[in-house]
């Protein structure tokens, strides 16, 4: 047996997978909270009892995400921006341009046919190119968060929106649902915007075939069809795109694992 | 603002010379405070990099640099106050920080008679004159001393416009050069007739003339000096000429700048000699290519080097180039030598990026510095409150990847072969102000290092495969 851990301690949520030899064992996410410290512990307290192992059956610890400093139990910081590069590789080895929609950022990546990283782009500072601004709409219009996309397909009316501040957007909805509009139709308008801001951050970059989305907004069908009319080419999404960070560390920990046996150095990884 | 965000590390110098620097600026921020209780010179406020510092040093005036002011307050994380001071008084925050920190220290100096309490520096003196300089986009620069004015209304203002020609590739910048100069000669000897006013003194030509042929001498120095930086390792980053430009733009056409030049030179000569780089493994050469610093975040460069990075040349506050490539025409008028030096700093890169297809001068410049450092990628800091400085980078890094993405790279295939693929220079843009530290974080600018240099990471592998 040799359990890999990835984990990954985003600005919103927190996820985790540990897998035995690339195979997965457990996942489990949760929100992040105000103490990283405290929910990396958690998660991996959560993933040994599913997998019914102790912490001294984890070979190697890969952490991830914003508070990835904060996991004291990791062997190795690697950026998200790899490990969703190395989880969409092996997922989908033909994706070159992977789009990352976060909570506190969304985030554009080309990579080569290796998953090696080529080059990256943020969204500004500004919570208005991220996933964020789903969140405030689905708060706003009194929709669970889970049926945005839904929702969005049942527009009637095209709407021209504007999301370049998570707060001007709120107060245009606001002001837009005063109008009698339906929120269906926003909820499509905003879905609309937001893809193409990233599209737009995807351009300067430049897109090449084949493309990926991840990251926690990714679950969001409305954004899926939105960035794939931009795009105008089908879009690989995976099984669970929230967990995409933690699954690349989880990869990338039984590679490291893999290649220190090869030096014949796994006497030195802590069991 | 609290204690901690307050505490600041101390950046770690590479060379002595920039360890120097900064007991040489409270010095200069202590003297002006003496002179204007002496009495016995005059004292200007003013901008860099507007070729005027010969004529001050001629007519014995001395400059107070305010953006220099501005940038101590931000590397001290104290300048916050003074932020929220001119905001009370109706500036936005989004304005020129530099100038806002100014403005909010000059009402609050001006209201209590007196520095404000625990003015860094012992604080920014009290000027008899202010001297604007715009540059085009710097509208700043125009403004500034006219916001000031309104707490100093008994401090007269010269404002001084110093245009160039803009690039257009299609016609040469030569034809109307002759208008530019006949108009920045005129705004210059304006200048020198609104000093003799506020001085009391007539300009000594020959004096000016040997102030004019120091500064050339120190420019040619500099040039050469920042050139030793090409050598591998690299033996001085763009952290320590974040402290050298401080002679280079605030103390020009005096000896101090050319014997500190000159000392700068000889340590690196020395480095090279022994092998000495910034970092004892360098692996990544990278190149700050534009965009002021956060003054207050500088501690960031000494993060880049301990992940292996050094910065072997910046864009920003190089503000010379080699005179002998320059082409001025000859005078014996230092006033008119001047203004050919202006012109011919601001078009240097013109010709150069004529004769390149998709490049453009500001673009020009990084590609020659790409290829003299041997860079590896580039770096840029977009400040929220500078336009001037900043609006373009990202188009200038676009245009890059035009000129970059074109060039082969020789990958090694799933068979063993070579086969052929096309890389760009992987680049890095921070976010964050000049010195409002409100909109800076350690956490999120340290994760976008840590991505850009596994983006660095995996293109050496590829290219290690290939060799």
């Amino acid at each position: 047996m040799s359990y890999c851990l990835g984990i990954d301690i985003g600005s919103a949520y927190s996820k985790g997978v540990l897998m035995d030899d690339r195979e997965l064992r457990a996942s489990y996410y949760c929100l992040s909270g105000g103490d990283f410290r405290l929910t990396a512990d958690k998660i991996k307290k959560e993933l040994l009892s599913q997998a019914d192992i102790t912490s001294k059956d984890i070979s190697r610890t890969v952490a991830t995400g914003y508070g990835s400093k904060m996991v004291a139990f990791a062997d190795k910081e690697i950026t998200d921006i790899s490990c969703h590069s190395k989880a969409i590789s092996t997922l989908f080895p033909s994706v070159k341009t992977i789009v990352d929609f976060g909570d506190l950022y969304s985030k554009v990546f080309l990579i080569d046919g290796k998953g090696n990283l080529l080059n990256f782009l943020l969204s500004g500072k500004c919570a208005g190119g991220s996933a964020r601004v789903l969140k405030v709409m689905a708060k706003v219009l009194q929709v669970n968060i889970e049926n945005l996309g839904d929702l969005s397909f049942k527009a009637k009316k095209d709407i021209e929106f504007n999301t370049g501040c998570a707060v001007f957007a709120e107060s245009e909805v606001i002001s837009r649902v005063a109008e009698g509009f339906a929120k269906e139709d926003l909820l499509a308008a905003i879905h609309k915007a937001l893809s193409a801001q990233c599209y737009s951050l995807a351009e300067r970059l430049g897109i090449e075939r084949d493309f990926a989305l991840t990251g926690g907004g990714a679950r969001n069908k409305g954004l899926i069809k939105a960035m794939g009319d931009l795009a105008g080419m089908d879009v690989h999404v995976p099984d669970a795109p929230h967990m995409t960070a933690a699954l690349g560390a989880a990869i990338l920990a039984d590679e490291a694992l893999k290649r220190l046996e090869v030096r014949g150095q796994n006497f030195f990884v802590d069991k | 603002m609290a204690e901690e965000q307050k505490k600041k590390k101390k950046r770690r110098t590479a060379t002595k010379a920039a360890s120097s620097i900064g007991p040489m600026v409270k010095d200069f921020i202590v003297g002006t405070n003496r002179i204007r209780a002496e009495g016995k010179q005059k004292l200007a406020f003013t901008f860099i990099v507007c070729h005027h510092e010969e004529i001050l040093r001629a007519m014995d005036v001395v400059p107070i640099w305010t953006e220099n002011f501005a940038g101590i307050c931000g590397a001290k994380r104290d300048a916050e106050r003074f932020l929220e001071r001119a905001e009370s008084l109706g500036f936005s925050r989004s304005l020129c920080t530099y100038a806002l920190c100014g403005i909010g220290f000059d009402h609050w100096r001006e209201e209590l008679g007196e520095m404000p309490p625990d003015a860094p520096w012992g604080g920014m003196a009290r000027p008899d004159f202010m001297i604007s300089t715009g540059q085009i986009l710097c509208d700043p620069r125009a403004k500034w001393y006219q916001a000031s004015q309104q707490y100093m209304p008994d401090v007269p203002i010269y404002n001084m416009d110093m245009p160039y020609p803009l690039y257009d590739r299609t016609a040469d910048h030569r034809e109307v050069l002759g208008y530019y100069h006949k108009y920045v000669v005129k705004e210059l000897r304006g200048l020198i007739d609104f000093l003799e006013k506020q001085t009391g003194k007539k300009m000594d030509y020959d004096k000016l003339e040997e102030r004019v042929e120091l500064s050339d001498k120190t420019w040619n120095l500099i040039h050469e000096t920042y050139e030793l930086r090409s050598a591998s390792p690299c033996p001085m980053g763009t952290g320590d000429a974040m402290n050298t430009m401080v002679p280079m733009c605030f103390m020009m056409a005096t000896q101090e700048t050319y014997d500190f030049f000159t000392g700068l030179n000889k340590e690196l000569k020395e480095k090279i000699a022994k092998k000495e780089g910034v970092i004892e493994n360098e692996k990544y050469r990278l190149l700050w290519g534009g965009g002021l610093p956060s003054w207050f975040a500088l501690t960031d460069f000494n993060y880049f080097n301990s992940k292996g990075a050094v910065f072997p040349a910046e864009t920003t506050y190089r503000m010379v180039t080699p005179l002998d490539e320059m082409d001025l025409p000859e005078t014996s008028d230092p006033v008119e030598h001047l203004a050919w030096r202006w012109l011919g700093y601001w078009t240097f890169w013109y010709d150069k990026a004529r004769k390149r297809p998709g490049s453009e001068p500001d673009v020009e410049r990084l590609i020659n510095y790409i290829e003299t450092y041997d860079i590896d990628g580039v770096v840029m800091h977009e400040a929220f409150s500078c336009r001037t400085w900043h609006v373009g980078l990202i188009w200038q890094l676009h245009q890059l990847a035009k000129i970059y993405k074109p060039i082969p790279v020789l990958y090694l295939g799933k068979d063993g072969k070579q086969e052929t693929g096309h890389r760009e220079l992987p680049s890095l843009i921070l976010e964050s102000d000049i010195i409002d530290i409100s909109s800076y974080s350690e956490v999120d600018t340290r994760n976008r290092i840590d991505a850009f240099i596994e983006t660095l990471e995996s293109v050496a592998k590829d290219k290690a495969s290939v060799s």
